[in-house]
């Protein structure tokens, strides 16, 4: 099998199409992305084939992989010192030094190459991670061809830079593929930190003063998380264990401060998945163009940070610490929950629910019982699809009525009924069974009905997030049928494909998530776990305590959808003409029933709105925020104090 | 699936309205009782539906066509799986299925009752549903599973060990059914200020269906209190009988409270109930 050679294209590839997109041609580039998606996309596919192995690349380019990561390593430490030094920030530039010098140190003098073992490491989770990255990132990039020429022309920029956009797009997608296969923690470091310089050029792409204000905000915190992520490194070193993934992840260590470096791991994972109190960064991202924001909130970037935690996962099982971690992401996940449930920004949102969901993920790896890792995993995979879906139609939506306000939704499906079906099934397959996130939910919380504090909260965090999810539904279908003429809507074939794409595997990839868990999922499971895993039989997932029925509910559903859908169709409906105008106590306008609104006293005209409890006044985000900030930051210093 | 839990699943499937209807009139019956009124037959709400079911359909949008047709399915699916012995958590979720879409079809009309009514369901829906799971989760303390054929097989009755969460359980399920006082988003009445909120914009044989809907939520809800005291017939009919004799009392005697009231003190009654069981829970294991 091709394994090692897809391993190589999937790193590989975006590097180099990234460069050339520099070259900035619109042909070219579009050439360039489209190729570069459909072979990492294949390549991702293909290497699933494959079972876990493990490589050391001899030579890249005929130069010593090891020493060339290195110099990259400093290179791009001190292109952000420059751009600390452009910014004049002087704490992004403190924390720059506070990483160039005990790197510094550790590639002198501690001999970091010691019994390394294997630089690449691959299993079934880095090959989800890779299919995730791989396919759902490159759709967002297609997505992103038109979308830029619209936004640029919207601009009306006179040079265009769509060049550097689609340079960080792609390059992302290579640095996130080499994140997840690297097992050398000096090669994940240099991934880690390449997403984060990616993630502060995107962010800053329209250079509007508040672009360039989050996206400085977006590098300190990821730099913070460098910082700890360096420190890690030099402890590990120092104890003399190898920097290797897998090595730290089994080794059974009798120091008495084993747990401080996976401790500041999981603390660099923790600013990277912007977890409270981090989570204004994610937030911050928003006004990026939107298939940045997809980007960084569906397959990679806040991805990158889950990832490691739950890879570190076994490392921690068992100990306070692990409690701690559960109550940390549970905590994230509620507070992110009430502060989406106070948002009328359709953006912001749909930024509070990825911060929330992964609270989730972050608290399942704290969790750190077989069935709580099975609902990290699944939930990576599920969130990324049906949030990218999201993403994407709220971008189309924005561009068409130019207003990101759920409230502006109202009655959308009149205005863009597909774009409308695509966000509704995207909003359905986050929230509501058979799907898989749903799936998810339900075995983060059967797995922590043990810590009644953590269930406790996922509990009150997962009636809030069918509230708004529900009402934003609610609000795109609100309309009255005006005549028997059904709206239609006309999209770019780069709009149709990605949205076809995550809609079609959102519900397929749901389905079939008893196959994805026993051949996924199972195998890393059973190399820590030996009790209470989950197995799935017939598309019934069951342990000791639960079982979910996949299948049978998704067929009675979707029975029940295909009757529901032939009740209510449009053509019945005309032919019938049963439809009426809304209720007003009969004080409607005589000449044009349809006009919503009252004939109020005297005759006059009076019409009237309607909106959702946003409750400002009590959960809005600058009244919360900094109490919030304070619990996070509270729970933090209590959970780092727990690896002691 | 044996054919045993196969006949028993269609048995449930077709007798659950049967039960929930006749239940409704009793309740009807009842109330008149206790206002001085002879009431209606009990057999009162079979011939509502019937009647509406004969009715001419009218709607403002098909979206509520589409709605009412799947909060029918999972309220079925539901008792089905209820029938089957699934699992507790499972079937909460696929209940809220029912909910959110019958909340999606009352804002798909921009009638401002309806809204109304939406926004306050969607209140109800985030009182009632971490008051359930933390029930749930209260039962998989006591007997080590969320699968409910496990929990029958527990050889005492739950409620014993559960006293305070049984107390929660009846708060969370008179939000669910929308009785007095938390009838907030619609209420038995067309009179009030919000006409009838989430059901404004429902006629005909629209409204039978979710009538039909309402009677297998009933029945799936007394099966879920039923759970408590699995261990001998006469102590689950005289806690079902009990209980709903309560919840009608409570209907008759109490007026319908704010939302934000509701949201308040029942979380905080709720949660703070459940957290002394849970602590009781963890002080008897030692």
């Amino acid at each position: 099998m091709l394994a090692p050679q897809m391993l190589g294209i999937s790193i590989i590839l975006p590097f180099i199409a990234a460069a050339l997109c520099l070259i900035n041609v619109p042909t070219l580039r579009s050439a360039l992305v489209i190729g570069t998606g459909v072979v990492v996309s294949l390549a991702s596919l293909l290497l699933v084939q494959s079972g876990t192995f493990s490589l050391t690349p001899e030579s890249i380019l005929g130069i010593n992989p090891d020493g060339l990561i290195a110099v990259l390593d400093f290179a791009l430490l001190f292109v952000i010192l420059g751009i600390a030094y452009r910014l004049k920030n002087k704490l992004i530039a403190g924390l720059t030094l506070l990483q160039i010098v005990p790197l510094a140190v550790l590639e002198l003098f501690m001999n970091p190459g010691e019994n390394m073992g294997p630089a690449l490491y691959v299993d079934q989770f880095s090959m989800i991670m890779c299919m995730v990255i791989s396919i759902v990132g490159s759709l967002i990039c297609l997505y992103g061809l038109p979308y830029m020429r619209e936004h640029e022309h919207h601009l009306k920029l006179e040079k265009s830079k769509q060049g550097r956009f689609f340079f960080f797009m792609v390059l992302f997608l290579g640095a996130m593929n080499g994140l997840v296969f690297s097992n050398n923690l000096l090669w994940l470091y240099f991934f880690w930190e390449v997403t984060t310089l990616c993630s502060f050029m995107l962010i800053k792409h329209d250079g509007t003063e508040i672009a360039v204000k989050n996206a400085t905000r977006a590098l300190w915190m990821n730099m913070l998380g460098g910082v700890a992520f360096v420190f890690a490194l030099i402890i590990f070193r120092s104890q003399g264990l190898p920097l290797s993934l897998q090595e730290i992840i089994t080794a059974e260590s009798a120091s008495k401060l084993a747990l401080l470096p996976v401790g500041l791991l999981c603390f660099a994972g923790f600013t990277k998945a912007a977890q409270m109190p981090f989570q204004s960064w994610l937030c911050g991202a928003m006004v990026a163009p939107t298939p940045i924001s997809a980007l960084l909130h569906s397959s990679t970037m806040v991805k990158a940070g889950v990832y490691l935690v739950i890879r570190l996962a076994p490392a921690f099982a068992g100990t306070l610490f692990s409690n701690y971690v559960a109550l940390f992401g549970a905590f994230t996940f509620l507070a992110a929950a009430v502060l989406a449930l106070s948002q009328s920004n359709g953006k912001k949102i749909l930024a509070y629910s990825t911060i929330s969901n992964l609270g989730m993920i972050v608290a399942c790896a704290g969790i750190n019982t077989p069935a709580a890792i099975s609902a990290a995993v699944l939930l990576i995979v599920f969130h990324a699809i049906s949030k990218a879906l999201m993403f994407l139609c709220v971008g189309s939506i924005e561009q068409k009525i130019g207003s990101r306000d759920i409230e502006d939704m109202r009655g959308l499906v009149d205005i863009m009924p597909r774009t409308t079906m695509m966000a509704a099934l995207g909003m359905v397959t986050l929230f509501l069974p058979p799907f898989g996130a749903l799936l998810s939910k339900w075995m983060a919380v059967e797995a922590s009905a043990h810590l009644p504090l953590v269930v406790i909260m996922l509990a009150l965090g997962s009636a809030l997030t069918m509230v708004f999810w529900g009402r934003w539904l609610g609000m795109i279908m609100t309309s009255v049928v005006p005549d028997k003429v059904l709206p239609t809507e006309r999209m770019p074939l780069f709009f149709s494909v990605p949205l076809w794409t995550l809609a079609v595997s959102a519900v397929v990839i749901s389905f079939t998530a008893p196959g994805l868990y026993t051949s996924m999922v199972l195998p890393v499971l059973e190399r820590f776990y030996s009790a209470d895993l989950y197995t799935a039989a017939r598309g019934v997932i069951s342990n000791n305590i639960g079982m979910f029925a996949i299948y049978p509910v998704f067929v009675v559903m979707a029975l029940g959808v295909i009757y529901a859908v032939r009740a209510s169709s449009a053509k019945r409906f005309f032919r019938r003409g049963d439809y009426v105008t809304p209720y007003v106590c009969g004080l409607q306008d005589p000449a044009d029933p349809r006009r919503l609104g009252f004939k109020g006293p005297l005759g006059v005209w009076s019409e009237f709105k309607t909106t959702n409890y946003y409750m400002e006044n009590i959960i809005g985000e600058s009244r919360i925020t900094g109490w919030i900030n304070l619990i996070a930051i509270g729970i933090l210093i209590i959970l780092l104090a727990g690896v002691f | 699936m044996d054919f045993k839990t196969f006949s028993f699943v269609i048995l449930a499937v077709i007798l659950a309205p049967f039960a929930g209807g006749l239940l409704a009139g009793i309740d009807r019956r009842l109330t008149a009782w206790f206002q001085g009124r002879s009431g209606p037959p009990i057999l009162q709400p079979f011939y509502d539906v019937i009647k509406l079911l004969g009715k001419d359909r009218q709607v403002v949008n098909y979206w509520q066509i589409f709605c009412v047709h799947i909060y029918l399915i999972s309220s079925v699916l539901c008792v089905a799986l209820f029938a089957m012995q699934a699992d507790l958590l499972m079937i909460f979720f696929v209940m809220t299925i029912g909910a959110v879409f019958m909340v999606v079809g009352a804002m798909a009309v921009p009638s401002p009752y309806s809204q109304l009514g939406a926004q306050r369901e969607l209140i109800q829906m985030l009182t009632y549903e971490p008051l359930l799971i933390i029930v749930f989760v209260g039962i998989y303390l006591v007997t080590g599973s969320f699968k409910i054929d496990d929990i029958l097989s527990y050889e005492r009755p739950i409620f014993l060990m559960l006293p305070l969460l049984y107390l929660v359980l009846p708060f969370a399920l008179t939000i669910k059914l929308r009785k007095s006082p938390f009838d907030i988003s619609t209420s038995h009445h067309a009179h009030q200020e919000v006409v009838r909120g989430v059901l404004t914009e429902y006629s005909g044989p629209y409204l039978a269906i979710l009538e039909i809907a309402h009677w297998y939520e009933i029945v799936l809800i007394l099966a879920i209190c039923g759970l408590f005291w699995s261990t001998s017939w006469i102590g689950l009919v005289l806690l079902l009988a009990l209980t709903y004799m309560a919840e009608i009392v409570i209907d008759n005697v109490t007026p319908r409270m704010t939302w934000k009231w509701m949201l308040t003190y029942m979380w905080a009654v709720g949660i703070s109930l459940s957290f002394f069981n849970m602590a009781l829970l963890y002080a008897n294991s030692f």
